[in-house]
């Protein structure tokens, strides 16, 4: 219990601190502190939070927001791929419940100790629900803020930008991955000036994935060696 | 005002849950090819840079390059600058978010 809240202590810091700006965003983009509540218990996604607001705020439908927020969160099928191998028989409660509190820095925590050994499934499990409890509870604060001060949200919707950037970094594992970036910004670009359409992202980010594969697997000089 | 919240909040639990739980439903019992799983780790990257491109490369719904006129551009140089120096999360929007608060003090 005590190793589980050390280690799992930088995360719920940060998750604090994004929560808190989330909780802001969120209830300026309209919705209540209830509904701040049930969307971090049951969502528990801070950047298709972040970006629900955003759109919301831009007038866009429940159906896309719903399918942009798919297509956010594709990149945690990758994620139960590679832990997978550590939870073979796993309860389905278990893995239900590790599964819905999955995230970008769960994930980075516990892979990184599954792979030194020396971790178990229940440990991973309690570090996930020291996180969620942090994020659940601070986007409701948040929201208290938000309706208590009046704050800037052009500037604090900036931070999912900010965020995105970041998370992007994170994926540099080679020049293959770096490449596919670029292929994806530009894609993007002139299929949004084409299309005048928001499925110039979808579009723009499949083609990059396979063109970031294609690359990785054609020209040795691109393989990541660092 | 989101139109419709609760149906909103649902939904996106609904897409959330299903990417989070079937590889591990599934891939704790088989196994991956490594070609898909080499494809998988090029998704996060593209959706991250397309979600960014589309937002930052256009100010007012008009593309823009020149950083005077498009008031993001700066910003995300910065922000990205951090983000290769500390790829912490916190930092990175901690830095993006203050220069955009300063610059439309300016």
């Amino acid at each position: 219990m005590i190793s589980g809240l050390k280690a799992s202590s930088p995360v719920m810091t940060s998750y604090a601190a994004l929560g808190a700006a989330c909780g802001v965003v969120l209830f300026d983009a309209g919705f209540s502190l209830g509904e701040i509540f049930l969307m971090s218990l049951l969502v528990y996604a801070g950047a298709a939070q972040f970006l629900a607001a955003s759109l919301v705020v831009l007038g866009a439908s429940t159906a896309s927001i719903i399918l942009m927020v798919f297509f956010l969160n594709l990149r945690h099928l990758l994620m139960g791929v590679s832990l997978s191998g550590f939870l073979k028989k796993q309860s389905l409660g278990y893995l239900g419940l590790f599964s819905h509190t999955l995230t970008d820095e769960s994930f980075g925590i516990n892979y990184s100790r599954f792979r030194d050994g020396k971790w178990t499934p229940r440990e991973a499990l309690l570090i996930s629900l020291f996180n969620y409890a942090s994020w659940v509870s601070s986007t409701v604060a948040g929201g208290l803020i938000g309706s208590q001060f009046p704050i800037d949200t052009l500037i604090m919707s900036y931070a999912l930008i900010a965020m995105f950037l970041c998370m992007m970094v994170m994926q540099f594992v080679s020049k293959a991955h770096v490449a596919a970036a670029l292929v994806s910004g530009i894609a993007t670009i002139i299929l949004t000036i084409w299309l005048q359409h928001n499925i110039a992202l979808v579009l723009g980010a499949v083609i990059a994935s396979f063109a970031g594969y294609l690359l990785d697997e054609n020209s040795p000089d691109l393989k990541g060696s660092e | 005002m989101p139109d419709r919240p609760l149906i909103l909040i649902m939904g996106m639990a609904l897409v959330t849950f299903i990417p989070r739980f079937i590889p591990l439903l599934l891939f704790s019992k088989l196994e991956v090819s490594p070609a898909i799983r080499r494809w998988l780790t090029f998704v996060p990257v593209s959706v991250f840079a397309a979600l960014i491109a589309s937002d930052i490369f256009f100010w007012q719904g008009e593309f823009s390059l020149n950083p005077v006129l498009n008031l993001s551009l700066f910003p995300s140089a910065l922000v990205l600058l951090t983000a290769l120096k500390t790829r912490s999360l916190l930092w990175s929007m901690t830095v993006g978010v203050t220069v955009m608060a300063l610059l439309s003090v300016i």
